[in-house]
């Protein structure tokens, strides 16, 4: 690096036009691709196995049914992407599905929903400060909170909960322009969750945090805070997804709502690209997770098969998956290619 | 000149540690400030106060005459003090555009971040720096000179009114050196910033800095200006009772072959062709990426032979894992401490004595006796400072990690032949530099052994060395003698001259 005189360019022409196809080749990870193909993979697979399978009826179905656990995944794939697990989701879910049952069938249904997202907000806020501003241990944490939750759940309404109003039930079974109410909500709340992240600087925050704590510290994140917000939006999207659920399913269970919830999420941000550690991935690919599972799930349901298989298929899955995680399938180092600059920047030495 | 940056009697305490005792100083725009001193005189701490990362106990700090309270990195980030920390603080996984503007994105309409904006602007930051690098190549693809403009151009995008470097060229190669004192000297001038620099290496602190700040147990010692001091002077003030570095004599010819290679090759260096006597030290020099770390990695087990054999003591050496090499008496302190070696939450004892417990105890079970003695051993060879055997291995600082590391592979147990050293002084004081230097000659004095180390240090070249080994992008230029001049071996290391061989 020789000096050279402070002579600054005017904005120069910037890299090349690259090909389509090569900017995808370099947005994408290897692993994300690997995903992607394996989905299409076993969608194609299991439409020669059964002809209800490729339905518009049978996709919207399985969108239908797991438009809880594409919300919540989002939330949490960008917590574990800062590096910092929720454990407690399920049984938040059941805890905030039981209070808006109560709340509902008492004073309607928008008060259903206020409450769900108020209990989610509360506990997600709980979770925040105990792990993000005192710096508790994640899994510990949030690991009593499904505990708690679950227990007080139960307390709340030992049995089932019935006489749920109407409107809500209709938004659970309700259909807009052909696309069931609950996928237009997963829609929506998942694009949300898909802007912040790849294009807003909280989505590089989130992985600076999880890449580098201390450095993200130094640069001026507040990291303490940031976690917390992360837990209370989580926490924000279970009240959500508590209330989806309740719709659909006409009922508030509080012993099975949500149970296993919180596995499910966890593995579908795994198959995501999101290591445990954190630091990497993004919501689409966790969103691709979700659907991976949800479609392993149907097809094998389609094709009569047993539920203990269908258990083991998906464990196979997940080992699989992270055997997709290894280094060798990280998105490759971007190398810093000279730039080319264009006749108006020609003082500068341009070399390769 | 303004005085951009003041500090009142700032103290700081960790505990019942009284690190900061009352530091009262100016930094005026404009100047270069070299800040110096021996490892826990209170230099890093002083400067986490002033960047936010730590709250002092008492006293003020003021920017441009105004009283600042900051008490986090981003408040002061705000205030105008821009930070160059000594381990880097980019993110590795994320690009370049994206850690210049990390904290401060530049936003779209909607409040999306506008990467075409931040990528055009890194590049016009970029580029008067001497640096045509695609702003969204990834930091970590990076050579380590680049990071470090990396991290300038960021702390210089928030506009500061004090820059500050903590050890800056540790690990940079020497042409980088000079490339950033030109750069740092440019900065303070054209930009009327008032520069402080933190570094051990004393020819750099005489050759860019306008004063030079001296602190010692955590006050401030000597404050002179340019002109009125020289490096002998700084080794006084830093630590009085140590000499500069000393010169090797020439060692005995006659001596049995410790080490032998023929046409040995790593991934990316070699091949090499030498024979190191009992007794020897041979030195390593190269810039960055000349192969240096590739070569004694590769010697060590961590990195797969390419070609070639080595032999230690006439035997051929077979080496795929570290342990192998171990157990031949091979042994390697690392690089970088902080990521290859220690571990923080250890204590010194168990950082120490860990790849030896089995050998120090007795049928399977830990004797806690004999770990201890060895840690004495070694904390005596080394003057290990504080000599804390129960403390956490993360609160050594510098040079007295560095000993700790140096301790684990030479301890009795350890039983090493060869000590192979990877950038043995970086990042530690005159004083401790002294003490290590010591260590290896003591360490080789023994029958059966030799050391290698690696260095870019010209000066450390030539005054541990026996014999020096130049590399020039992996391949060996010359192995001569120590009594080289500089300008001799870096244009070795250049690649330009390849006549000097005195095998």
């Amino acid at each position: 690096m020789s000096t050279k005189t402070a002579h600054t360019p005017t904005a120069p022409s910037t890299t090349p036009r690259k090909s389509v196809l090569l900017r995808f080749r370099q947005a994408m990870d290897l692993q994300l691709v690997i995903l992607v193909i394996a989905t299409v993979l076993l969608m194609g697979g299991f439409t020669a196995a059964s002809p209800m399978f490729f339905t518009a009826d049978n996709l919207l179905n399985i969108a239908n049914q797991n438009a809880s656990t594409f919300i919540v995944a989002a939330a949490a794939g960008m917590l574990l992407m800062a590096g910092y697990v929720d454990m407690s989701v399920g049984s938040v879910m059941a805890l905030a599905g039981v209070c808006a049952a109560f709340a509902s069938i008492e004073y309607g249904m928008i008060a259903g929903i206020v409450c769900a997202v108020l209990v989610g907000t509360l506990v997600g806020t709980l979770n925040g400060v105990l792990i993000g501003q005192i710096g508790m241990s994640p899994i510990v944490v949030t690991l009593g909170v499904l505990a708690a939750a679950r227990g007080l759940a139960q307390l709340l309404s030992p049995g089932s909960l019935y006489g749920l109003p109407v409107d809500l039930i209709g938004m659970g079974s309700g259909v807009f322009l052909g696309i069931p109410i609950l996928v237009w909500i997963a829609g929506v709340i998942c694009a949300i969750f898909w802007f912040v992240s790849a294009r807003m600087p909280a989505g590089k925050h989130t992985l600076a945090v999880g890449a580098n704590p201390r450095a993200a510290f130094l640069t001026g994140i507040p990291v303490k805070s940031f976690v917390m917000v992360l837990y209370i939006v989580v926490g924000i999207s279970v009240g959500i997804a508590a209330i989806m659920q309740v719709a659909r399913l006409g009922s508030a269970p509080s012993g099975t709502l949500g149970l296993g919830f919180e596995v499910a999420v966890l593995t579908a941000v795994l198959l995501g690209g999101v290591p445990f550690t954190g630091g990497r991935g993004s919501v689409i690919g966790v969103l691709i997770g979700v659907w991976l599972i949800a479609v392993l799930g149907n097809g094998l349901t389609l094709l009569n098969v047993p539920t203990e298989i269908s258990g083991i298929v998906t464990g196979v899955v997940l080992v699989l998956a992270a055997a997709s995680s290894l280094s060798g399938f990280q998105r490759r180092r971007r190398r810093p290619r000279r730039v080319q600059l264009s006749a108006r920047t020609a003082a500068v030495r341009v070399s390769k | 000149m303004v005085v951009a940056l003041e500090t009142k009697g700032l103290e700081k305490s960790f505990g019942s540690n009284r690190v900061l005792k009352g530091i009262s100083l100016e930094f005026r725009s404009g100047e270069v400030t070299a800040l110096l001193g021996a490892n826990g005189a209170g230099k890093s701490t002083f400067l986490g106060c002033i960047s936010g990362a730590e709250a002092p106990s008492s006293g003020q700090i003021l920017i441009h005459g105004e009283e600042h309270s900051g008490s986090s990195p981003r408040e002061s980030i705000e205030a105008g003090i821009g930070m160059i920390y000594q381990h880097f603080q980019l993110i590795s996984s994320l690009s370049i555009a994206d850690n210049v503007f990390l904290g401060s994105e530049v936003r779209t309409v909607l409040g999306a971040t506008d990467r075409r904006a931040q990528e055009r602007e890194t590049l016009s930051l970029l580029l008067p720096l001497g640096l045509t690098l695609n702003p969204a190549a990834t930091v970590g693809s990076l050579s380590v000179g680049q990071q470090q403009v990396v991290e300038i151009v960021r702390a210089l995008r928030r506009d500061p009114k004090v820059l500050i470097l903590d050890e800056p060229t540790a690990a940079l190669s020497h042409s980088e050196v000079s490339a950033l004192l030109e750069l740092v000297s440019m900065l303070a001038r054209t930009r009327d910033i008032a520069v402080i620099y933190v570094s051990h290496i004393l020819s750099e602190i005489v050759h860019v800095a306008d004063r030079a700040i001296v602190l010692r147990d955590g006050v401030v010692y000597e404050d002179r200006r340019r002109g009125e001091f020289e490096i002998s002077d700084l080794v006084d003030f830093i630590s009085p009772n140590k000499r500069l570095p000393s010169v090797r004599d020439t060692r005995d010819a006659s001596a049995e072959i410790a080490l032998g290679l023929s046409s040995f090759s790593g991934s990316a260096s070699g091949p090499v062709d030498l024979g190191v006597r009992e007794g020897e030290i041979i030195g390593v020099f190269g810039l960055l990426g000349s192969g240096r770390t590739n070569l004694v990695e590769t010697l060590a087990g961590v990195r797969p032979t390419h070609a070639g054999t080595a032999r230690v003591g006439g035997t051929v050496l077979n080496a795929r894992t570290p342990r192998d090499a171990a157990a031949r008496g091979i042994v390697l302190v690392p690089a970088d401490r902080k990521l290859q070696a220690l571990f923080p939450d250890m204590t010194a004892v168990d950082n120490v004595v860990l790849p030896h417990m089995r050998k120090l105890g007795k049928f399977g079970i830990r004797s806690r006796r004999s770990e201890r003695a060895a840690f004495d051993t070694i904390a005596d060879a080394l003057a290990l400072h504080p000599r804390e055997p129960d403390q956490a291995g993360g609160a050594f600082s510098g040079g007295n990690a560095q000993k700790l590391m140096i301790g684990r592979w030479t301890n009795p147990a350890s039983d090493a032949k060869v000590l192979l050293f990877d950038e043995p002084t970086q990042g530690v004081d005159v004083g401790a530099r002294e003490d290590i230097y010591a260590f290896v000659r003591a360490f080789v004095s023994e029958p059966g052994r030799c050391a290698i180390f690696t260095t870019s240090d010209y000066e450390e070249a030539v005054s541990l060395a026996d014999r020096i080994v130049v590399l020039h992008e992996g391949e060996v230029q010359a192995i001569i003698d120590s009594s080289a001049s500089e300008a001799e071996l870096m244009s070795l290391a250049f690649g330009e001259d390849t006549t000097l061989s005195t095998q």
